[in-house]
């Protein structure tokens, strides 16, 4: 069993590099999906059914595709639409598009939960809009959505290892290639689990930084 | 002296709660029939005594003894078994300061509960029964309702009912009114005056004095864990042995012309 | 796609559906199980709990899958695509389970419990007949959401030779050289099954808002 780890050691810059991957994949999906997600919400809950209606259909209809699925179609689907993606390239598209769902209905539920009062104020006291939306109505939000926010970038970073699948070379894809040469695969994919485990271990300090960041300001 | 057990005998109860103790050295027996009501001002340890008696708190210290029978450890000091103090709890009845009824079950299945699923009785005989106490205390018409859908008094009243259909040798009010609004105190005061009359052995912690006053046949002062002074209720509130009782009373004196159980039925 | 291959791909449908069936089943109690573990509170039991389904929800299914299938055979335990495909649903069902279940618990108001004490009911009875009723009702938005979502991992399952909707889409898309197709009638065999479930989780708590009001 140590000589199985010993292995995975010396096999460890395939390890960290498909770590990289999967760090970096998720980080930049979870931000894109972020601010689109921003420019969703407000046509979510538009007044004008014309807007608000493709919106939730999108929204609605990525919470029912099994990600796996969804990212199959993006890699297979893109090219008849005449664009030629790497693995990579349509991953990281598939997730953005897939997870800017999921952020917009994050934030609806954490916009509505916001009370009304402090941004009557800001209107009050001659904030412009884009300043209003900035100063005023933003922190407050991303506070209150702060746990959830955490629990998706969770999913995300779970999600990552569906890319597998298509031969993206991030975490798991790495433990499966060690497996399949050395024969360890206790000790490959146990390794890539301990990973896992501390990148949502690092997630979930950073949403308890925002909490107490948050309950200060209670 | 006589040879029969008192309901009820707390034997040097102490408790702690990390370095406070809440209780030291608490000391007082309850005779069949007896109206003891427990005073002192907040945090002296009242309701931790009460939790005491039937274990819903350990005591670190001393002993309980129900009818004679050690509750929760024996005099050597072997912890009982939950199947053991399951069966002592249930001589020992429990109305809660915030009622503390069972939200998914109506009123005639929170009285019925523990009658059938702990007692064993029969269910027609444990429904029967616990009609006649909903009548007692003046709900037999809310039979089927659910407590959500009840007044803060009403549940008080449940709450007796569901501590009387065990049939218990003693009856322990944790602040029994102290959840509730004003207008409501009145109706469930009236009970427990009647169970007292009906000679109930009962320990209450009272929120209003004026039960003190009129109900009880004993006071225990409780101040800071220990006990002060103990006294029928007539020479407690009129002539307090000691300072801490004098000085407790006079913080107090205007609950005692508060709300003190006039039936709001009139 | 010819009707052999949408024949094949309603019987992979088959597969997933019994799959998942298995995975929620077994996963329910288990998570109630560790929940109750926790809360009970035993020193080092409560903290194994902890950290396992830590562990547990960190861990992507696939790499979860791929541990199973690969490693168990390794340390002598022989095991198939099947047998590691369900055991891998409910270790990962179970631990997000727990954490619904444990929510209820948390929440579950501590003077109902202590009158179930006082008057005198024994620990089983106390937690059938009070606890149980109450955070059942409790964390069904949280498990049928588990649900939902434990469903749309399984098109994972393909990776270790399950023969499901996925492989049955691979297989045919590798085939006719037209990989579209074949995934696009997995979508529109997932989805109305996912939205089952997401309608049901909805319904379920709009009921209990309005009973709460």
């Amino acid at each position: 069993m140590m000589r199985d780890f010993a292995i995975v050691w010396g096999e460890r810059s395939l390890l960290l590099s498909g770590l990289a991957n999967t760090t970096v994949l998720s980080v930049l999906s979870a931000t894109c999906a972020l601010l689109l997600g921003v420019m969703l919400t407000p046509a979510l809950m538009s007044r004008w059914r014309a807007i608000a209606l493709p919106a939730r259909v999108f929204v609605d209809g990525m919470r029912c595709v099994p990600f796996l699925l969804f990212a199959y179609i993006v890699y297979y689907g893109l090219p008849s639409l005449g664009l030629r993606l790497d693995n990579w390239s349509s991953g990281l598209a598939a997730l953005i598009i897939y997870n800017t769902a999921y952020m917009a209905e994050i934030l609806r539920g954490a916009w509505q939960a916001q009370p009304r009062e402090p941004i009557e104020a800001g209107i009050a006291f001659g904030f412009p809009e884009a300043k209003l939306f900035r100063r005023i109505i933003l922190p407050p939000l991303l506070l209150t959505a702060g746990p959830v926010l955490g629990n998706q970038m969770i999913q995300i970073i779970k999600d990552s290892a569906f890319l597998t699948i298509i031969a993206l070379p991030e975490l798991t894809h790495a433990a499966s290639s060690i497996q399949s040469r050395h024969y360890v695969p206790f000790a490959a994919f146990i390794t890539a689990v301990l990973l896992y485990w501390g990148l949502c271990l690092i997630v979930e300090a950073g949403v308890s930084a925002v909490g107490r960041l948050a309950e200060a300001r209670r | 002296m006589t040879s029969v057990p008192k309901v009820l005998d707390v034997a040097c109860g102490t408790k702690r709660f990390g370095a406070a103790e809440v209780l030291s050295d608490v000391s007082f027996q309850v005779d069949k029939g007896e109206t003891v009501c427990v005073l002192g001002p907040s945090g002296s340890g009242k309701s931790t005594l009460l939790r005491c008696i039937n274990w819903l708190e350990r005591p670190d210290a001393g002993q309980i003894y129900l009818n004679g029978k050690p509750v929760g450890a024996m005099a050597s000091g072997a912890v009982m078994h939950d199947r053991e103090l399951s069966k002592l709890r249930t001589h020992i009845g429990m109305v809660f300061q915030h009622f503390a009824l069972w939200p998914h079950l109506t009123v005639l299945q929170n009285i019925t509960e523990a009658p059938i699923q702990v007692q064993k009785r029969p269910k027609a005989e444990a429904v029967e029964e616990a009609l006649a106490l909903l009548a007692k205390v003046g709900l037999a018409d809310k039979r089927d309702a659910f407590p959500a859908r009840l007044s803060g008094g009403q549940k008080q009243r449940v709450g007796i009912a569901r501590a009387l259909a065990v049939r218990p040798d003693v009856l322990l009010f944790d602040e029994p009114t102290s959840a509730l609004d004003p207008e409501l105190v009145g109706e469930v005061l009236v009970v427990m005056r009647e169970l007292a009359r009906e000679g109930m052995t009962m320990v209450v912690v009272p929120h209003e004095m004026g039960f003190a006053r009129d109900a009880a046949t004993r006071v225990i002062f409780l101040d800071r864990g220990r006990v002060v002074e103990t006294a029928p209720p007539d020479r407690f509130f009129a002539q307090p042995q000691t300072e801490r009782s004098r000085q407790f009373l006079q913080r107090y004196a205007g609950s005692l012309n508060g709300a003190n159980g006039r039936s709001t039925r009139e | 796609m010819s009707r052999g291959d949408i024949v094949a791909m309603l019987q992979g449908a088959v597969v997933t559906v019994t799959l998942s069936f298995i995975g929620i089943l077994i996963g329910l109690p288990l998570g109630l199980g560790l929940a109750i573990l926790r809360w009970a509170n035993t020193p080092l039991l409560a903290r194994v709990v902890a950290v396992y389904v830590s562990m547990l929800r960190a861990t992507p299914l696939v790499t979860l899958l791929l541990l199973l299938f690969f490693a168990l055979p390794n340390v002598g335990v022989p095991i198939g695509p099947i047998s590691a495909a369900v055991l891998a649903l409910v270790m990962n069902t179970s631990a997000f389970n727990c954490e619904v279940w444990r929510a209820s618990l948390d929440a579950f108001p501590k003077d109902q419990y202590e009158a179930a004490q006082a008057v005198g009911m024994r620990a089983g009875q106390r937690f059938r007949r009070i606890v149980l009723p109450q955070i059942a009702h409790a964390s069904l938005p949280g498990l049928v959401n588990e649900m939902s979502l434990l469903i749309k991992v399984t098109p994972v399952l393909a990776v270790v030779g399950v023969v499901d909707i996925t492989r049955a889409a691979v297989r045919i898309g590798a085939e006719t050289f037209e990989p579209l197709p074949p995934f696009l009638l997995a979508v529109a065999l997932y989805v109305p099954i996912v939205f089952a479930l997401v309608s049901l989780q909805r319904f379920i708590e709009r009921r209990q808002a309005e009973a709460a009001a």
